[in-house]
């Protein structure tokens, strides 16, 4: 089970990292938000640093599969579960750009 | 260990056939618990839903084929399409892919059956059930009318009145019962239901696809379950979830419906994409090229779906940053899906390509599949999509995504496995006429709808107008819809003539080398004589004597000494023997089951509160009784498995099928679970007319209860799990348990005492997790006491500790929701 945890464990943080920025978007954004002294350069800010946490550990869950304590024991998982953590790793750094690029809340 | 000699094929048959057999008579159709004639009927079924979706869509497309049309009312055309959508999402694509798993997954992992044979019959039943008063409804004129996404307001008790919605909202949810329960046993069955040696390297690429979507179906069904539910609490009592004059938001609806809707279309593509990766190495004479790089692709796909639901709302105002977070997820999904279609391509160049039917098949996958992936980029993009959405371009798109992907692999499958279904190779030729005239019918009617949606057609328009624009487009696509439709019915005419009456074939016919092909054709009720030990993805092709040796007995269990249904059960990463399985026998409690859990989902359509509680009292005391059945009252011991290894029964294992089992209902459990906190955070931080007028005080009572509660019960159940493994007394552990269960609860009730149900939908949201909580209380008590009971009757020992495993995962479960939820709905209150 353990090797099936190593599978899935990236895309798992990815999927948890992409709904929570964007959750984190619409608290930004909503007028509640604004209520609570919450300006568009703090929003922003919040949002930026959430997404390089996502970055930080996703590179993390990258160095900690190649360490003999967490790597599988078969090389064949071992191989899959690093090219999932790096497609985990695009997908967190590419669907989450535009927390850098577009405009917040218009 | 004994040392029994070998028996011959024909003795081996003689043996197990009596033991697995279905019932005599008709019987044996309401009992049985077998994966061949459970598939089967599954497979009946759902080609009979397909039919009746088609005849739906042909009297759409006759109402739309001439301006100005009579043909029938927008009363009737409302349900008409609503129904059609509905057909074919909910009763024919999910259940079909379903079924040929069930048929053809044992024979692949080499295995006897699949890992809970009740389950799966309780599963076709719901369906059966299900689709058939979708049916019966639509014959009654009382079909749902508000499209299959069902958005309100229009779904709301204001909008449509009468029972057309409850139908659609009950029957779906009470059919996605059946699919969750597939889903588990999938699950369960591909992770520890295999051959010895099968590691999940060398698993068969379907398995793999069939593992991923199972594990989806489990995660993207309840958002959409939860959906159903809450909107039809509004409708009965009221509950303002999506009246934003109440603090709800029906946008609420499009979140829930598409977390679903959007990683259903893959949970359909997937299954077909595991199918292609079967044959297309077989047709081409090759093995498949980059099997790590399909898996990778699959599971990628799989997750990264679930990170595309809003591109369905990119014209309900939502932010830009939110637009451009799924417009970048709806680009990279095109990654993966690449990647196996370079791969299929690759196969294809490094082998011999053979033209046989299936083959065809593929090859109109590929070219349809391709130009309906290349329009979902076009309406990913957000410019595009604020032009084409709910135009006659999505339709179109639509329509070449679930044909083309899903329709021509699965069609493809069916003609590759006809000799496992039937014992049968194809004889009469119509095969090749129905795939040209559905080639040709699909195109001319979906091409020529994109053009209509580019000139602004709208999608559920029940006439066109005279003068538009539109109707020779629409005239030629009604054409080429009736010829895709005899094309359709000619394919099913030809499988059906040829699975009955054509000419039987030798075992594997094409030279496959998985091994479903080991088996003798059509496959017996046991599957496999043996369980067979594996060293390759392709065992049949470094073994070709291998189906004579699994037919000898000379694989595990081969030998059936016992005289009762087993089968191995292995480790999940290595495949190494675990412990032996044993199986239920036919058992009429699942379908009566699927009867009584049909009254508990019908009975509100007619406002029948008290049916529907008496349903659920039955319920309860089916699954008691469907438990019961399970385990020994003695301890086996360790048991002769064959070739020299002794392995215990799957009662005498700290974490039997049964666990794994709970394990991954609660992971669907959990997810609807953590759909129901979305709502409430959604509702909170983005629906209008919030904050609401009084928010709920937590007090002193109601947190103190929750806290010793959840402590009591999770430390009464280790107890009792420690003094069982220590063969003592377990009462006061299951005592403590029981009186935390009843504090959990009492701490939930105090919710209910503090809250107006229906006065805001803050309210309606708290009672909705108070009742959740109190539900897994009362549910997990129930379990401390059935399993108090199941310790006095014999079944509980020292070895046989599984039954209390399974109790402490639902009273932590219980205890996890319960703080969390409770947790939830306090914190407004605590806060300053």
């Amino acid at each position: 089970m353990k090797d099936i945890l190593r599978l899935s464990l990236p895309l798992s943080v990815w999927i948890a990292a992409f709904s929570g920025v964007y959750g984190l978007e619409g608290v930004v954004c909503s007028d509640r938000g604004a209520g609570a002294g919450l300006g568009l350069g703090q929003g922003r800010a919040v949002l930026v640093v959430a997404w390089v946490v996502a970055i930080a550990v996703q590179v993390g869950l990258i160095f900690g599969l190649r360490t003999p304590r967490f790597a599988s024991a078969q090389p064949w998982v071992q191989r899959v579960s690093m090219i999932l953590a790096c497609v985990a790793l695009v997908a967190t750094v590419w669907s989450l750009l535009p927390v850098v690029t577009t405009s917040l809340c218009l | 260990m004994t040392d029994k000699p070998r028996l011959t094929a024909l003795r081996l048959h003689k043996a197990l056939y009596p033991i697995w057999r279905n019932d005599p008579g008709w019987k044996g159709i309401l009992t049985t618990v077998n994966n061949n004639t459970i598939g089967g009927m599954f497979i009946m079924g759902a080609t009979g839903m397909f039919l009746v979706g088609g005849i739906l869509a042909m009297l759409i497309r006759a109402q739309l084929a001439s301006p100005n049309s009579a043909f029938m009312g927008p009363e009737v055309y409302n349900q008409i399409f609503t129904m059609h959508g509905t057909i074919m999402m909910f009763l024919f694509a999910i259940p079909f892919f379903e079924a040929l798993t069930i048929i053809l997954l044992p024979g692949m992992l080499g295995t006897r059956d699949l890992a809970f044979p009740r389950l799966g019959a309780f599963a076709f039943w719901c369906y059966m059930i299900g689709s058939t008063s979708m049916i019966v409804a639509l014959l009654a004129g009382v079909a749902p009318d508000g499209g299959w996404f069902m958005y309100p307001p229009l779904s709301s008790s204001a909008y449509s009145p009468g029972i057309n919605t409850d139908i659609w909202l009950l029957g779906i949810s009470f059919i996605e019962i059946s699919a969750i329960s597939a889903a588990v046993e999938i699950v369960v069955s591909v992770l520890r239901y295999r051959a010895a040696g099968m590691s999940l390297d060398k698993l068969p690429i379907f398995a793999w696809y069939m593992l991923v979507v199972a594990v989806m179906i489990l995660t993207a069904f309840p958002p959409m379950i939860l959906g159903s539910l809450i909107l039809e609490l509004e409708r009965a009592f009221d509950m303002p979830f999506f009246q934003a004059e109440h603090g709800g938001d029906s946008l609420l609806w499009q979140h829930l419906f598409w977390l679903f809707g959007h990683p259903e279309v893959y949970i359909i593509f997937l299954p077909a994409a595991g199918v292609v990766s079967m044959i297309l190495p077989v047709m081409a004479r090759t093995t498949l090229l980059g099997y790590g790089w399909v898996v990778t692709a699959a599971i990628s796909l799989a997750v990264l779906s679930f990170g595309l639901w809003v591109h369905h709302m990119f014209t309900t105002g939502i932010p830009h940053m939110g637009l451009a977070f799924f417009s970048a997820v709806s680009t990279l999904v095109a990654v993966p899906t690449g990647v196996q279609i370079f791969a299929w391509i690759g196969t294809l160049w490094k082998g011999r390509p053979e033209l046989h039917l299936p083959m065809l098949w593929i090859l109109g996958f590929f070219v349809t599949f391709v130009m309906g992936g290349l329009t979902g980029v076009m309406v990913a993009m957000v410019p595009f999509d604020w032009q084409a959405h709910d135009t006659y371009f999505v339709v179109a798109h639509l329509h070449y995504v679930l044909i083309g992907g899903y329709v021509f692999p699965m069609i493809a499958g069916v003609y590759y496995w006809l000799p496992v279904l039937s014992g049968r190779k194809r004889f009469f030729r119509m095969g090749e006429t129905a795939f040209w005239l559905v080639m040709v019918g699909f195109h001319g009617t979906f091409l020529l709808l994109h053009w209509a949606g580019l000139l602004g057609m709208r999608r559920r328009v029940d006439t066109i107008e005279a003068g538009s624009g539109w109707e020779l487009i629409n005239l030629l696509a009604s054409i080429s819809g009736f010829i895709l439709a005899i094309g359709f019915a000619l394919v099913v005419l030809d499988v059906a003539v040829n699975a009955v009456v054509a000419v039987r074939c030798r075992r594997n016919p094409w030279n496959a080398g998985t091994l479903e092909w080991a088996t003798p054709i059509p496959g017996p009720a046991y599957n496999v004589a043996s369980i067979p030990v594996i060293s390759s993805r392709y065992p049949l092709y470094d073994n070709p004597d291998l189906p004579v040796q699994i037919a000898r007995g000379e694989g595990f269990l081969g030998t059936p000494i016992r005289n009762r249904r087993e089968t191995l059960a292995v480790s999940v990463s290595r495949a190494e023997p675990e412990f032996i399985a044993v199986f239920p026998h036919n058992s009429i409690i699942p379908f009566a089951m699927a009867v009584v859990t049909s009254i508990v989902f019908l009975a509100p359509v007619f406002k029948w509160w008290w049916l529907m509680f008496a349903a659920a009292a039955g319920v309860t005391v089916l699954a008691l009784c469907w438990v019961w059945q399970g385990g020994s009252r003695q301890d086996e011991g360790l048991l002769d498995a064959g070739r020299g290894l002794s392995l215990p029964t799957h009662a005498e294992v700290p974490y039997p099928p049964g666990w794994w089992g709970t394990l991954f209902l609660l992971l669907a459990n959990s997810v609807l679970f953590g759909s129901l906190l979305f709502g409430y955070a959604f509702l909170w931080t983005v629906a209008p007319n919030w904050p609401p007028p009084a928010i709920l005080q937590p007090g002193f009572w109601g947190p103190v209860l929750a806290i010793g509660g959840g402590a009591f019960a999770s430390g009464g159940i280790r107890l009792a799990d420690r003094a069982i493994r220590n063969e003592g007394a377990s009462w006061l552990g299951l005592l403590a348990s029981l009186a935390g269960l009843a504090g959990l609860g009492a701490g939930a009730w105090t919710i209910f005492a503090g809250t107006t149900y229906n006065a805001h939908a803050y309210d309606a949201t708290l009672w909705v997790i108070a009742g959740y909580v109190t539900f897994h209380a009362g549910l997990a008590g129930l379990m401390v006491l059935f399993l108090t009971a199941r310790i006095q009757a014999g079944f509980i020992s020292a070895r046989r500790c599984g039954d209390a495993r399974v109790v402490q995962l639902w009273i932590d479960y219980a205890v996890l929701v319960a703080g969390l939820g409770l947790g939830a709905a306090w914190l407004p209150g605590w806060l300053p």
